[in-house]
Parts: structure tokens; sequence; C-alpha cells
């Protein structure tokens, strides 16, 4: 709906406006009494709220879906607002570790080093990929730039590497859990043993051909083959609790919701209890 | 659906829901006094504190990985009542944070927390940090904390995904008292297996309402359990009767394709 502004000059003049305009409304806001803004808050918070349910409720195209995109937008905007906030942050924090050189400074130096190299190298090979290097020919299909080639190297070979290596802790954790945490000392825990032997078996050669894969498909006890057991738990037991389980969610998440939009939760909010 | 299809059920029911759920606030409002059973992992919660003050370390709180949204919300305001109990005793609580938005939201609600409780001068706004937006690299930072500072006790509250089990496999390693909450349901499993106490389900989101007693709270939450019981009750009665029921009722009652 809101088509961004071509002329130069005049989508500046806006933007300066917009910051103008929000900073007299905080400012305003901000003489008013404690009450009185309280209450204000709340008129705009269910206002803005009530945007995206009115729009799903009133049926087919109406009055407010040529606005969807532009809300959203909106919403993304206000957000960039706070993005700066994220580094500032982490230079802070990083920064007076390395000024009194504490016993974390190290870390701190990895963390700048890490910053500023992927920041530099990120910028240079989007922006400007012929720096202090030559242009691929265009029919030199396969081959990388200088700066393509070393945000690659970082990007691909590093810090996804990186992540990779993370995730990859997690099987030794979920052993570490299941060899502390499943001891066999209810009849739950013992059911919750046999069904995990099941389901675990199910999906290893030796379950689905040595121990069950015997059975012919076609008798009457194909039942008990490791991988009809293991899709009736997951399909007929588990499936069916975490179905409840999110029942129970998406109606909790609903009732936080309507107290938010009315302003009834006020343990975050501004002004607090 | 892009746009509610009044021809069938589902719009009907998320109305029917929410007037159940003013109901309940109404009714509290009123000073009906609405019964919500006991939670034992939001009786943890003081211990946790408690232990941390005790040991003389401090108490970390993680808000999830997601954006702005509902569990991350219910995850901040549970964030500034164990602020709230820390501050009373002057410990720290360290809340790391994977999205800006919420950095902002986290400081405020804590320092809020700690100048209630008269200890503003303890609140440190750098622990409140912004560790990264990436899963990962947030997991990893989130670890080095916890092994740096020694906590005693962590909260995991809201979405989470697959570092749920790093992060409080970690938080095992070091003796740290362990609770969590998520709505996230493939990470249940994990936090029930390495944590000491592990809130399911709907009750995530009635850990204020447990922790405040505030009626309007209470009169929600009391409220959402009257919206499981009529659910549960409304889907068996539609499975059985579909047998029965005139066609138009059935094409009423199901989703459309």
């Amino acid at each position: 709906m809101l088509e961004p502004v071509r002329n130069l000059w005049l989508s500046g003049l806006l933007v300066v406006g917009a910051i103008l305009v929000s900073g007299a409304v905080l400012a305003f806001l901000h003489q008013l009494a404690p009450p009185l803004r309280h209450r204000v808050i709340a008129v705009l918070t269910f206002l803005a709220g009530l945007y995206f349910p009115l729009e799903f409720f009133i049926p087919y195209h109406n009055f407010l879906t040529p606005w969807r995109n532009s809300v959203a937008d909106f919403l993304r905007l206000m957000a960039a607002f706070t993005f700066g906030l994220g580094i500032i942050n982490l230079l802070i924090i990083h920064g007076r570790h390395l000024l009194r050189w504490t016993s974390n400074a190290p870390f701190s130096l990895a963390f700048f080093s890490g910053f500023l190299l992927m920041l530099v190298i990120g910028l240079i090979s989007h922006y400007k990929p012929t720096l202090w290097a030559q242009a691929v020919p265009k029919e030199a299909i396969g081959t990388v730039g200088f700066w393509d080639a070393a945000f690659r190297l970082f990007f691909e070979g590093a810090l996804q590497s990186l992540n990779a290596t993370i995730f990859a802790l997690l099987a030794f954790f979920i052993v570490s859990a299941a060899y502390r945490a499943f001891r066999i000392r209810t009849l739950e825990a013992g059911l919750l043993m046999a069904t995990a032997i099941v389901v675990m078996l199910a999906n290893v050669p030796i379950g689905q051909q040595w121990l069950t894969g015997w059975i012919p498909e076609q008798s009457p006890l194909a039942w008990l083959r490791l991988e009809k057991l293991s899709h009736w738990l997951q399909t007929q037991v588990n499936a069916p609790t975490m179905r409840a389980i999110v029942f129970g969610l998406w109606v909790g998440s609903l009732a936080m919701a309507v107290r938010i939009i009315l302003s009834l939760e006020r343990t975050f909010t501004i002004g607090g209890q | 659906m892009e746009h509610a299809d009044w021809g069938t059920v589902y719009p009907w029911l998320v109305w029917v829901l929410t007037a159940m759920v003013g109901l309940g606030i109404w009714l509290s409002a009123r000073g009906r006094q609405l019964h919500i059973r006991r939670l034992p992992a939001i009786d943890a919660m003081e211990e946790a504190v408690g232990r941390a003050v005790e040991m003389g370390r401090p108490i970390l709180f993680v808000p999830g990985l997601a954006d702005i949204d509902v569990p991350t919300f219910q995850a901040i305001a549970i964030a500034g009542h164990i602020a709230r109990s820390a501050a009373r005793y002057r410990n720290r609580v360290i809340v790391p944070v994977t999205n800006t938005v919420i950095l902002t939201m986290a400081e405020q609600v804590l320092r809020e927390a700690y100048a209630e409780a008269g200890a503003g001068e303890v609140f440190r706004p750098e622990d409140v940090r912004f560790l990264s937006g990436e899963q990962f690299a947030f997991a990893s930072g989130v670890i080095g904390l916890m092994e740096r500072e020694r906590v005693a006790s962590s909260f995991f509250f809201g979405t989470f995904a697959a570092e749920s089990l790093i992060l409080a496999e970690i938080g095992q390693r070091l003796g740290a008292i362990q609770i969590a909450g998520t709505p996230s349901t493939l990470q249940i499993p994990f936090f029930i297996a390495a944590c000491d106490f592990t809130v399911i389900g709907e009750e995530y989101y009635a850990v204020t309402a447990y922790l405040t007693r505030e009626p309007i709270l209470v009169g929600s939450v009391w409220g959402q359990d009257i919206c499981r019981i009529a659910l549960a009750t409304f889907i068996l009665a539609a499975t059985v009767g579909t047998k029965w029921l005139p066609p138009i009722i059935v094409k009423f009652l199901t989703f459309p394709t």
C-alpha cells in the first residue's frame, strides 16, 4: 500500500521528520502523569494489537488487507531501531574487558577479531569485490573473486563448521543425559525404557532386518515387526499426546495474548506491578 | 486460510475460548476465589534463588531464542519475578539474549525489579547481554558464561530449539539447580531429562499467575482450564457424533481444504 519514495531529498526529509515527530511524541508522553501515560500506552497497545485479528476475522479481502505488507514493514522497521543496540552492547562489554585487561580479555580479543574480520570482508565482498583484486571474467565459470573466496572461507569454512561442531555435541549430551536420567525405578520409567528401545531398534538394520525382519508381512503376527510397533507408538501414542500438550499451549497462548492486548499483563509493561 | 471462514467452527471457537478466558478474568476481578492447582516446579523457584544466594553465585535466566512473541513475553515476565526475588537478597541475575528488542525489554524489567526491591545499585546493565542472533553461537556464549560465572541456578523459559540440551547439560555438570519451561514440545523431553524441574505445556502460561496470585492472572488461568475441558469435550462429542450428525453440521466442523 505504501510505496517507497523515489526522490532522495523527499525521503531524507521524511526520515528526519519522522524522527523529530517520534521524539516529540516521546517527550510528550514523558511529561504526562504516570497514570495517564499508562492509559495512553494501553490504548495504543490495544489499537496496534487490533489490526491483525481484525484483518483476519473480517472475511475475504477487506479495507485492512491492502495495508498488511506496510504494517509488517513498519514492525520490521521498529525492530531495526534496536539492531544497533546489540552491537553497542557487545562492544561495550568486550571493550571493557580489553581496556582493563581482565582474565577474560583474550576471549574479548577473539570476539573483536572475528567481528571486524567478518564485517570488513562481508562489506567489501558485497559492495566492492574488485578492491585490490582482479574482477572475475564472466566466462570463467566456477571461479570466484578474492573477496568472495575470503567471505566463503570465513562463513562456510569457519562459522558453519563451528555451528556444526556445537550441534554435534548434542550426540554426546544425549547419551550422558539418558545415562543419568533413565533409571528404571517406577513402572512409568520401565514403559519409557521399553518404548525407547523399540523405537531405537526400529530405526537401525539390526532391528529391522535381524530381530523381526523374518516375520512375514502378511502373517497375523506382522504387527510384532519392530518398524510397525515403532510406527504405532509414534502415531497412536506419541502424536496424540503431543497434540494434547499443544492444545493446552495454544489456549494458554490465546489467554496470554488477550492479557497483553488489554494491558492486563502488567508484570513486564512500563511501570511494572 | 488467509481470512476467517465463518462457515466453519474455527473462528467461532476462537471467540468462544476468548469469552471463557474473559469470564475467568471477570469472575476473579469481582472477588471470586478461583483455584489453580499446585505446581511443584514453580514452588522450587524460590528454593533455587535461595540456593544461589547461599552459595554467593549468580543466577542465570535464558529467555529462549525467539523474537518478540507471546512465549517470550511470558519469559520476560517470569524473569522479572526471579529478579525481584534475587534483588531482595542482593544477588545477580544474568540474562543473555539473542534478540536486540528483548535486550531492551529485559534490561528495563530487571532494572525496575531491582529498583522496586530497593537494590537498584546492585543491578548491573552488563548482566543483560546480547550474545548473538545465531543459535549455536548463542549456545556457545551461554555455556561459556555459565562456566565463567559458575552459576548456582539456571532458569530456561521461552522458545528453545536444539541448543536446549547443550545448555541444560552444562548446568547439570556445574551442579546448578535448573528449572525449565518451554512451549517447544520437542524440547520438553530434553529439559525433563536434564533439569531438576520442568514446566510442561499450559503450565508455562500459568507461572506468573501462580507466582503473583494476582486476581486477573488467576482468573485467566482458570479460564484456560475451562477452555481445555470444553475443547476436550467438544472434540470427543464431535468425533463420536459425526456418524449421526447431518452433513451440513459435519461440513461446519471440518477444516476447509
